[in-house]
């Protein structure tokens, strides 16, 4: 696995996630992972205790990690970094960032010029969001 | 302020950085492409990434589908379809009832070079297809019908803008489509999208009201009114809400249970409502907040038509339809009513009975922006019932149009009549499709297409789609047709009933489907029932309430 | 994998997909080619077809093409594909007698079965 930097965190939080299920019983180490049917409220008890936050993409398609990720930002008030695991193409790169993720676990052999590329591609967007205003 | 004049009117006006964006999304798009040809994307990833610029993989060809934001669009842009059609195409294009146009023969490796043909005229074709929030449609009559409230156009800009490329909704779990009109008639079929939004104003600024909901498809729904009133500056944050409430609730393990309709049947109106209350309390609204200022540039973007009449326009009018009866029985189905005394609205009918319903050749488009630079500003709106708008025509002119639209072919007077059909493509083109729509609709024009037979049956919508995703929106017409398979037998099902207007209604299913030649006499002798058995002024819907389905259904099925 | 259609008398199977770069219908044929051309189709049995489509399908992205699957034919000079969906991507759209693949319009080839 490779670590991409999204949004210029630069130093990525290199402990193992263990699922948040798991977690809340031992609440050991300060990195989970959490699959996206679990509504991020239910992190709020712990959220102080947390450094790294990975949000999981079982498909590209299935967006919902996105309003995970802008919910933790905007709601929470989650200062930790969030990242991005599964299946993800370089072409979400700056929906990524948007929606306030900082980083994402791609495997070996991805091609990174792809995501930096994407990343730096446009140079205004057409609505706020509260990771990235306007 | 005057406007200088070669700024066309009713659309937005595009400004640098709209058109750095466009350059910026078609290079993403060559990039995709090129991943794709060089294998780096495999087909299940590339087709979601083609389809939200607008790329399908159709029966033939691929179809490419440019978006008309709110259905407005200008003489120049529709020279350029025109000549995209000519050069990419086989000479033609395809109106959609999404205020789309499409073409079905592109090439794709023909299509980042159209998207940079279509960019020059402030063109594209973002997000007309795939899981995100689709092309907003408006009122064709917007900022000219008289009955008109509120001009929905600058809110439908502003529309369009916040949705693109939205980041957090473009992985949606189905599409979303929202339409917007300003008029008390609602012209856009507001309770069958999945938001809808009626604007109307008040002393304090515009207000909405929000539909939640609707569809056709599979199962269709009319959309239950969410909010009553939103005020223009919570019109960005209400939207917020609503997608992010279906973003995380929204079925993704079944494609047809993954539209928001299903989402709000499912947990009823009342719970949809609070979740999306608790969004908007726990938002930052000063963040989403449409400002005076945001809403003043947009409107200042739009140009509006300098609208000079003679004092006795309207004589002239009557005089000319006086002399001519082809013209005035054109007149009396093809304009609706301006705001400006000395102007009228006149509707250019698709629907050549005989022809296919939507399809313009690539002269007619150019011989359509000549004429709509001479006598509408240059300007075209395109309605959601396949037909295009000259918005504000003048009356004493009105009858030189009527003849440019005769030697183009496209003279009809049809609109709002039997032959004024609406249909998908079908199985001719469609991947999806069960049956053919456009032969029926071909035939069924033909049948009716009698000018004084028309006029007699008056007012009568047919809606035909070649399956149930209800592209031609089968269920809102008075008449309405679908395909069905058969053992492989292509046979079509009548439904009766349907409105999509104020009194919004669902069409009921007659019974066992027809064969092609059955269907054209069925819907004959039900149209025959309803001339000899309607009362004095009393439309196809009325007369079916008070003499039932079941009246009808014996009268269809007599002879087979 | 998905099962087969299975042919009936007098029928064959035919493999057909799109072409990647332009859309456009094609046929598997003599030396493992994508043709143009519904005549050009190289007939399977029921009992040959499943390979033949499983190499078909593994060869896809090389060759360029995608949605392959088999198409049920009447076992005639040139095969006529039972279905009206197949009929139409043989023939062209029965609308548009002038786009047609082969100048034979669909529409009167039915009226003729
Ligand atoms: C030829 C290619 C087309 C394809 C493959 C296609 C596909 C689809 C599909 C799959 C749906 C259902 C989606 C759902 O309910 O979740 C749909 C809905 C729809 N299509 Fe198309 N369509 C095509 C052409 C058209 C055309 C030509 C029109 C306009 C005349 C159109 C207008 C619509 C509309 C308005 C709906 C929405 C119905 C609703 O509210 O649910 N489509 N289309
Ligand atoms: S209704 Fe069905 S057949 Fe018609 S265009 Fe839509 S998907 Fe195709």
């Amino acid at each position: 696995m490779k670590l991409f930097d999204l949004s210029g965190r630069k130093t990525l939080e290199a402990a193992s996630p263990v699922p948040f299920a798991e977690w809340k019983d031992s609440q050991q180490g300060t990195a989970i992972s959490l699959p996206q049917d679990v509504e991020v409220e239910e992190l709020r008890p712990y959220l102080s205790s947390l450094t790294l936050i990975v949000l999981e993409f079982p498909v590209f398609r299935d967006g919902r990690a996105f309003t995970q990720a802008r919910s933790l930002r905007e709601y929470e008030g989650y200062k930790g970094e969030i990242r991005a695991s599964g299946h993800l193409l370089p072409d979400q790169a700056i929906h990524l960032r948007r929606c306030g993720f900082d980083s994402v676990a791609l495997s070996e052999d991805a091609n990174v010029k792809d995501w930096e590329e994407q990343l730096g591609r446009y140079q205004f967007y057409y609505q706020n969001t509260a990771v990235s205003p306007v | 302020m005057t406007q200088p004049a070669s700024r066309s009117v009713g659309h937005y006006q595009y400004e640098e950085r709209d058109r750095a964006f466009l350059q910026e999304r078609i290079n993403e798009f060559e990039g995709q492409v090129r991943r794709r040809l060089s294998g780096e994307l495999s087909e299940e990833e590339f087709k979601p990434l083609r389809l939200m610029n607008g790329v399908y993989l159709q029966l033939h060809a691929y179809m490419l589908r440019v978006a008309i934001p709110y259905g407005v669009l200008d003489s120049r842009q529709l020279h350029k379809l025109a000549d995209v059609a000519a050069k990419y195409d086989r000479n033609y294009g395809h109106f959609t009832t999404r205020q789309n146009i499409q073409f079905n023969w592109i090439a794709l490796k023909d299509v980042p070079t159209i998207l940079r043909e279509l960019a020059e005229v402030d063109m594209h074709a973002i997000q007309t297809s795939g899981n995100c929030i689709r092309n907003v449609t408006s009122d064709e009559f917007a900022g000219a019908a008289k009955d008109e409230l509120m001009d929905p156009r600058i809110h439908a800009e502003i529309v369009r803008q916040w949705s693109t490329l939205h980041p957090e909704f473009t992985f949606l779990p189905r599409k979303f489509k929202i339409a917007i009109s300003g008029s008390p008639e609602d012209r856009v079929a507001a309770r069958f999208h999945d938001i809808g939004l009626l604007a109307r104003p008040s002393e304090n600024g515009p207000l909405f009201r929000l539909f939640v909901g609707g569809g056709l498809g599979r199962t269709p729904v009319v959309g239950q009114e969410l909010f009553d009133s939103v005020k223009e500056e919570d019109l960005i944050a209400t939207l917020e809400a609503v997608l992010r409430v279906y973003n995380a609730f929204g079925r993704r393990d079944n494609l047809y249970k993954a539209r928001i309709k299903i989402l709000v049947q499912t947990i009823g109106l009342e719970a949809f409502r609070k979740a999306v209350e608790e969004e908007l309390a726990r938002m930052d609204r000063a963040a989403y907040r449409l400002t005076p200022e945001h809403v003043a540039q947009i409107r200042a973007r739009f140009a509006l038509p300098d609208l000079k009449a003679p004092a006795d326009a309207s004589d002239v009018l009557e005089q000319h339809k006086k002399a001519d009866p082809a013209f005035a029985r054109w007149v009396a189905s093809n304009t609706h009513p301006h705001q400006d005394e000395g102007h009228i609205c006149a509707v250019i009918s698709l629907k050549t009975p005989g022809d296919i319903p939507g399809d313009v050749t690539s002269e007619q488009m150019h011989g359509l922006a000549d004429l709509a630079e001479r006598h509408s500003f240059g300007e075209v709106r395109v309605t959601h019932l396949q037909n295009l708008v000259f918005g504000h025509v003048r009356k004493d002119q009105l009858h030189e149009l009527w003849q440019g639209l005769k030697a183009l072919g496209l003279a009809a007077p049809n609109v709002g009549l039997i032959s004024d059909i609406v249909s998908c493509p079908g199985l001719d083109y469609c991947n999806l499709a069960n049956a053919r729509s456009l032969p029926l609709a071909q035939k069924l024009g033909a049948r009716f297409g009698d000018a004084a037979l028309q006029a007699e049956i008056g007012a009568l919508s047919i809606h035909m789609s070649g399956c149930i995703n209800a592209c031609g929106h089968h269920h809102v017409g008075n008449i309405g047709l679908l395909g069905v398979d058969k053992r492989g037998a292509e046979t079509y099902q009548i439904l009766l009933g349907g409105d999509a207007g104020e009194n919004a209604a669902i069409g009921g299913i007659l019974g066992p489907s027809f064969a092609e030649d059955e269907a054209v006499d069925a819907v004959a002798r039900i149209v025959e029932f309803y001339l000899g058995q309607r009362q004095k002024g009393e439309t196809f819907s009325a007369m079916l309430k008070r003499c039932g389905l079941k009246a009808f259904k014996e009268v269809a099925y007599e002879t087979v | 994998m998905k099962r087969l259609s299975r042919p009936g008398e007098g029928e064959i199977l035919l493999l057909t997909a799109s072409r990647l770069l332009d859309g456009r219908i094609v046929w598997l044929g003599e030396g493992e080619h994508w043709r143009e051309s519904i005549a050009e189709a190289t007939r399977f049995t029921y009992e040959d077809a499943g390979a033949a489509l499983e190499r078909a399908l593994a060869e896809a992205e090389q060759k360029e093409v995608v949605a392959v699957y088999e198409v049920v034919a009447k076992d005639t000079q040139p095969p006529e594909p039972v279905t009206t969906r197949e009929a139409i991507r043989a023939h062209g759209p029965s609308v548009h007698p002038d786009f047609s693949y082969d100048h034979a319009p669909v529409r009167e080839k039915e009226s003729a079965l």
